[in-house]
């Protein structure tokens, strides 16, 4: 059976949203992100983009391009809270919804044009949510997930766009090959390199070369360059992993610094860890030196929530990990592969007054935030 | 040289040896049995060059005694597999000790299984310099079997990797620990009349618990600081002893747990093989809530949303209390338990769980720790 589905996607959501409460920034170019030298571009409004800017670019770079931009901090709260209410209104009429991300929503819709037709039940959801919240919304509709989110691509700003069954390839053919979700900064200029530039070529070739030249992540390219793709719309995403990132305001070799801020990224991942009832058995460190090179280990342990523990690992996996005498740029810490359970206490680990402390600081954490209460070797400036 | 020997009485003795031979073996010659002929006692040899088991059987021989002497490396495999395709009967075996060969004659006919030289067998641990007791076989199988299963597998650890042995003037104690859980078994009839501790591997304590006869026949326990001997006329085992301290696990079991509960053992185990089904697979969290005389055990997974809760009467001294345990190892404890009912002696959501069995047997004291887990905020 021909599915239905739908890609819905928020235009420059951030900005989107700030102009709702502040109405002077309407048709002024607009960046949203952290103002320091190190911050990048959440999100920029289209009158910015004129300017070069992108989202992802780093902040001083933008200003240098713009100017005149105006700089807004950004809420995420704020953001969380209107991208449910556009969740709300969608899941209200559409029984299989995906929120991809904050300003994403793929809706299946298959088997629900019976009597009005899935692309005016679509157009009128959109005006629906455009009415109701005030924020601008873009769809695109065709067969599968894939064709979907490039024709909402093509719809923007603020528009939509229907790509029928069997005119998916046609529809693909003549667009550059960035637009193909999964193609980045890495197999972009792979496959510049090898003459390809447009989606046409990809449909042209075969797959084993293709199979060839990427492995398995080129066959689903070439899927993907044909209009195929055969992921079901999943309406919930259970979290697969946590993770924390720091960048210097000046990059450092300063290890005590490093240590000190590893540490407290642990105790905050191990809070929420503890907090969601969850227990994770494999850890990340990642570390990008100044000349952006970056790198990444990890390691498995015995399913816990501990601090201790996963902190004794984090510093092992860091000294490993760190040989280049370079400067770092960027520390993060990533927990994966994460079930739900309660920590096992260590009969000769772990104190009474070990448990208890954590307990307390826990307690005190859920009600004043993830900030009131750290331990000592965290404090930055003891 | 050459003996006769019933296939099947071989074939028990070889399977005795046998256990401790891994199928990837360091040495070539690990994978062999070494027959030790001296007249009319057979000696069997069986070796991971951590631990060595002997086995001595008597065989007939006839022509001169004095003449049967000698001794050859056999591989255990195609030898094993031989006798066990073959009919109970009597077995000649001719060894030739120049070329290194072993000829079998059966009734069926006649084989010949290639072997190596005994000189190059692993020799055994001197036992010099030895402390030594003697304790009833059945008493030491009992306490293998109701402490090993709670050693860890974690090599980082090593010195929980094995059964602490702990000898004194008035009673001797078994201790295993993972960190997770303890469990303790002490005998008051075993008396050494001085105090001394080792930690023996789990492999060949895993061994001695299947290859010593279960009766009251007495074993005799010899140690020094790096090797122990168990020995009996039939059989002996030496082995390597863990070279690590023992954690102090005394400081750690909690000495006044104040709240007690008084409950079935088979009851408590079935109920716990149900609800557990339905608990997270990487955690087993099983939670025990307490209130008045009933206890609620219920489980769940999160991720699944699979859930699970049953209701059983207990006898409960204490405040309502909610603790959460791992049902896989709560379930593996109260197994290796030999009552009727079972005690568990609690304080608090955080500390660990006391389990004792209800008029267990007088001459040993049995307890078994269980650390909570710790249910987040």
């Amino acid at each position: 059976m021909e599915r239905t589905i739908v890609h819905c996607d928020l235009d420059t959501f951030f900005v989107s949203v700030e102009r709702l409460l502040n109405s002077d920034l309407v048709g002024k170019p607009v960046l949203i992100g952290g103002s320091s030298d190190r911050g990048v571009v959440a999100s920029c409004s289209y009158e910015a983009r004129k300017f070069g800017v992108h989202s992802a670019m780093p902040m001083r770079l933008a200003r240098q391009l713009c100017p005149e931009a105006i700089l807004v901090r950004g809420d995420h709260d704020l953001y969380s809270k209107y991208s449910n209410i556009v969740t709300e209104i969608i899941e209200e009429k559409i029984p299989i919804v995906e929120k991809a991300s904050i300003d994403e929503h793929y809706l299946d819709m298959s088997g629900m044009d019976k009597f009005f037709g899935t692309w005016k039940l679509t157009q009128e959801l959109r005006q629906r949510i455009i009415k109701e919240t005030g924020l601008p919304i873009s769809f695109g509709l065709s067969t599968n997930k894939t064709v979907s989110k490039i024709a909402t691509g093509e719809a923007k700003p603020c528009g939509e766009r229907k790509v029928d069954g069997g005119t998916e390839k046609p529809f693909l053919a003549p667009l550059s090959i960035r637009k193909i979700p999964g193609i980045g900064d890495k197999t972009y200029p792979l496959l510049r390199n090898m003459g390809i530039s447009h989606i046409y070529t990809l449909q042209q070739m075969n797959v084993f070369t293709m199979k060839q030249v990427l492995g398995e992540n080129g066959v689903s390219i070439w899927n993907k360059a044909n209009g195929i793709d055969k992921s079901a719309v999943v309406p919930f995403h259970q979290q697969k992993s946590m993770s924390k990132e720091h960048t210097f305001e000046q990059d450092t070799i300063d290890m005590e610094l490093l240590r000190r801020i590893m540490l407290s990224m642990v105790d905050e991942l191990a809070f929420d860890l503890r907090k969601d009832g969850r227990l994770t058995s494999c850890v990340t460190v990642k570390i990008r030196y100044s000349n952006f090179d970056t790198h990444t280990t990890q390691a498995k342990l015995a399913f816990t929530s501990s601090e201790r523990t996963i902190s004794e690992k984090v510093l092992q996996l860091f000294h490993k990990l760190y040989s280049k005498r370079m400067l770092i740029r960027l520390i993060g810490v990533k927990f994966s592969n994460l079930i739900a359970g309660s920590y096992q206490a260590d009969l000769f680990d772990d104190t009474l007054e070990d448990i208890n402390l954590s307990k307390a600081m826990d307690k005190i954490r859920m009600r004043y935030g993830h900030h009131s209460v750290v331990r000592g070797f965290a404090l930055l400036n003891p | 040289m050459h003996f006769i020997v019933s296939s099947s009485v071989l074939l028990k003795n070889l399977q005795l040896v046998g256990g401790i031979i891994s199928s990837n073996v360091i040495l070539p010659i690990l994978e062999d049995f070494l027959f030790d002929l001296d007249n009319q006692t057979l000696t069997l040899t069986g070796s991971d060059l951590e631990t060595m088991i002997k086995v001595k059987l008597e065989v007939q021989v006839d022509g001169d005694a004095g003449q049967n002497k000698g001794r050859i490396c056999v591989p255990s495999k195609i030898l094993l597999e031989y006798l066990k395709n073959l009919p109970e009967q009597p077995v000649k075996f001719n060894i030739n000790t120049q070329d290194q060969t072993l000829e079998i004659s059966s009734n069926t006919g006649k084989y010949k299984i290639g072997g190596q030289k005994a000189d190059e067998y692993p020799k055994e641990p001197v036992a010099d310099d030895t402390g030594s007791v003697t304790i009833p076989s059945k008493v030491l199988q009992d306490a293998i079997a109701s402490t090993i299963y709670a050693t860890s597998t974690d090599t980082l650890r090593p010195a929980m990797t094995g059964v602490y042995f702990e000898l004194g003037q008035d009673q001797t104690t078994f201790v295993a620990t993972d960190a997770q859980r303890l469990v303790k078994l002490t005998r008051n009839d075993v008396k050494s009349g001085f105090e001394r501790g080792f930690i023996v591997p789990r492999k060949p304590l895993q061994q001695l618990k299947n290859i010593i006869p279960s009766d009251d026949t007495a074993l005799e326990i010899l140690f020094n600081n790096s090797h122990l001997f168990v020995k009996n006329e039939k059989l002996s085992l030496s082995c390597r002893l863990i070279d690590a301290k023992f954690p102090p696990y005394k400081s750690v079991i909690p000495q006044e747990n104040p709240f007690f509960l008084i409950i079935n053992r088979a009851d408590l185990i079935s109920c716990l093989r149900r609800v557990s089904i339905f608990a997270s697979k990487g955690s087993s969290q099983v939670v025990f809530s307490i209130v008045g005389n009933t206890v609620n055990i219920s489980a769940q997974d999160a991720d699944f949303s699979y859930e699970g809760k049953e209701e059983l009467t207990c006898q409960y001294q204490g405040e309502d209390m909610k603790i959460a345990f791992n049902g896989k190892l709560l379930i593996e404890m109260l197994s290796n338990l030999v009552s009727e009912e079972v005690k568990l002696e609690l304080s608090t959501p955080s500390r660990a769980g006391i389990y004792r069995p209800v008029n267990g047997d007088p001459n040993e004291d049995l307890l078994q720790l269980l650390m909570p887990l710790i249910v987040g905020v």
